[in-house]
């Protein structure tokens, strides 16, 4: 058992990771809380977004020099991009900076809801496997199209919970159960995902990791909070691995009756309870 | 000679006696006169005060016949017994407003500043120009760090006076601080040092006017730029982004770090710089 349990890596096109938490570096209240909660999840993926540099300032305002010496894995997304096209040229811009060719495609198709663009989403996701790139793409939770995506080439499918910094949780856990249990690749829930409990509960669903940022950034405590997901995360991949009760409409005891204080001895007047 | 005239020029030529042995300081200086220097600074901080003295009167000599300012380094005493233009001053020497109180209105003070909090000091206490540098490292000025051309592009966006790059600066860098937003340079010992200081005058002027002409106008990052850069590296540098983990687009084709310096730019071209930002 404890071989099942302390050799349980995820691995992604080959590459062995022992978290199963990725790490979005967004809207930490500063760097160095971002590094601390980096250090308390535990996580060896982080992601970041692509932007132009701003020119009124000389200074290194890049996120990565936050973690230089770090041995992360980078897997920068496609944020901004609306079409297949514009996700396309990020993806390439970040593996030119030699960051490696991981890439988190992320197409939005409406600015309120943030909701990936399916169609934009498969797209983009058939042309960077084909350029070479390690596609991680943020999909709606649509079992068809996870399977699609898998088909295009992914190395791992993204569904989301709910829509991305709301915090609303597993809003199709159903749909989300699915994915994970079909899937050849691994299934990351990103998205949506408000606390610790939702993480657990996605592992516990089935799935392989979980993608998450606000919930740990906007946390009042964004390092106790990233300490918070590492341990759900791992207690819900270890509730999938041992295996839950079915669930059932009526109440079973958790001892027999048998033996009770209360029980009628052997022959006796029955006036005990059945 | 009046402050417009002054203002017009852009190759400042400082003596350094120790760079040329056996030939004197005004044979070198006509020389660079000839080449057509357009202001002498007289340096010297090892002589007497007689030596000084006596070089100061023969370059104020040569410098009225060629018509350009002359300007003696500390000493405004001098200054004023060789009717000099003006002084120019270190940070360690005797405040602007001294110097003014005994030059008057009308003379020169110019500065040397090494970074843009002194630079905006000298502007604002009424330096009619600074120095800025030394943009490389100099045996001129042994033992003082470098400021790099980040320092001159600080200067070209924030100082309003003219500003001289000066230090360690060559025909081999030259374009490299035109390109980081200097208009005025001064080279001593590329120049003075020089077998042939008229040629190397010609020379530098040459790169200054190409510098001039070549303006051109870009978009970055969806704003319209004008630039005197040649090259993507240029640009970088003239940005003051040149410390910054960036990759680059041009005209939609990522150009790789190693193809910078390479890559020339052209006018309408559009140009991205981009990197990474905390994202989930």
């Amino acid at each position: 058992m404890e071989e099942k349990v302390s050799r349980d890596p995820l691995v992604i096109a080959g590459h062995t990771l022992s978290s199963r938490f990725l790490f979005g570096t967004g809207r930490f209240p500063s760097p160095a809380v971002l590094q601390q909660a980096l250090e308390a999840s535990g996580a060896e993926v982080i992601t970041f977004a692509v932007r132009r540099v701003n020119l009124e300032s000389v200074e290194d305002d890049s996120v990565l020099q936050h973690f230089e010496g770090k041995p992360v894995t980078y897997l920068p997304n496609t944020s901004g991009a609306r079409t297949a096209e514009e996700a396309v040229r990020i993806a390439r811009l970040a593996r030119a900076a030699g960051l490696g060719n991981w890439i988190k495609v992320e197409i939005s198709g409406d600015s309120r809801s943030l909701l990936p663009d399916p169609i934009e989403t498969l797209r983009a996701t058939e042309e960077l496997a084909k350029d070479g790139f390690i596609v991680l793409p943020y999909t709606s939770d649509d079992p068809i199209l996870c399977k699609r995506l898998e088909e295009a080439g992914a190395s791992a499918v993204m569904p989301g919970g709910s829509p991305i910094g709301t915090g609303l949780g597993l809003l199709n856990p159903y749909n989300l159960a699915l994915i994970a249990e079909q899937a050849s690749v691994p299934i990351i829930i990103d998205a949506g995902i408000g606390s610790a409990k939702d993480a657990a509960e996605a592992m516990e669903l089935g799935a392989d990791g979980i993608l998450a940022n606000t919930p740990i950034a906007k946390a009042q405590d964004p390092i106790i909070m990233a300490r918070a997901f590492r341990l759900a995360i791992e207690a819900g991949r270890l509730a999938w691995l041992a295996g839950r009760i079915p669930r059932k409409k009526y109440a079973s005891a958790s001892s027999d009756w048998a033996g009770s204080l209360f029980e009628a001895a052997a022959g006796a007047d029955s006036g005990g309870k059945p | 000679m009046g402050r417009e005239a002054w203002n017009d020029f852009r190759l400042y030529v400082i003596t350094a006696e120790s760079n040329h042995p056996g030939k004197s300081v005004v044979d070198v200086i006509e020389q660079t006169l000839i080449g057509g220097a357009q202001i002498v600074q007289l340096r010297n901080k090892t002589g007497s005060r007689d030596e000084v003295l006596e070089q100061a009167k023969a370059l104020r000599e040569l410098t009225r016949k060629y018509k350009v300012p002359f300007i003696i380094n500390d000493y405004p005493d001098i200054v004023l017994e060789t009717d000099a233009d003006g002084v120019h001053l270190g940070q360690e020497d005797m405040p602007i407003a001294e110097a003014r109180r005994l030059l008057g209105p009308y003379r020169m003070i110019g500065i040397s500043t090494h970074n843009l909090q002194q630079a905006l000091a000298a502007e604002r206490d009424g330096a009619d120009y600074i120095g800025v540098g030394p943009v490389f490292p100099t045996d001129t000025k042994p033992g003082r760090a470098a400021v790099t051309t980040s320092y001159v592009t600080e200067a070209a966006r924030h100082v309003t006076i003219p500003f001289v790059a000066i230090g360690g600066i060559t025909l081999g860098n030259v374009d490299l601080v035109l390109a980081a937003g200097a208009n005025r340079i001064c080279s001593v010992s590329a120049i003075v040092g020089s077998h042939d200081p008229a040629a190397m005058c010609r020379s530098f002027l040459r790169r200054l006017e190409a510098g001039a002409e070549e303006s051109k106008t870009v978009v970055m990052n969806g704003r319209e730029e004008h630039t005197r850069a040649r090259t993507v590296e240029q640009l970088v540098i003239q940005a003051g982004q040149q410390n910054k983990k960036l990759v680059i687009e041009l005209n939609g084709i990522i150009v790789q770090r190693a193809l910078w310096a390479e890559t020339e730019l052209k006018s309408g071209d559009s140009i991205e710089l981009v990197h990474f930002v905390g994202g989930g």
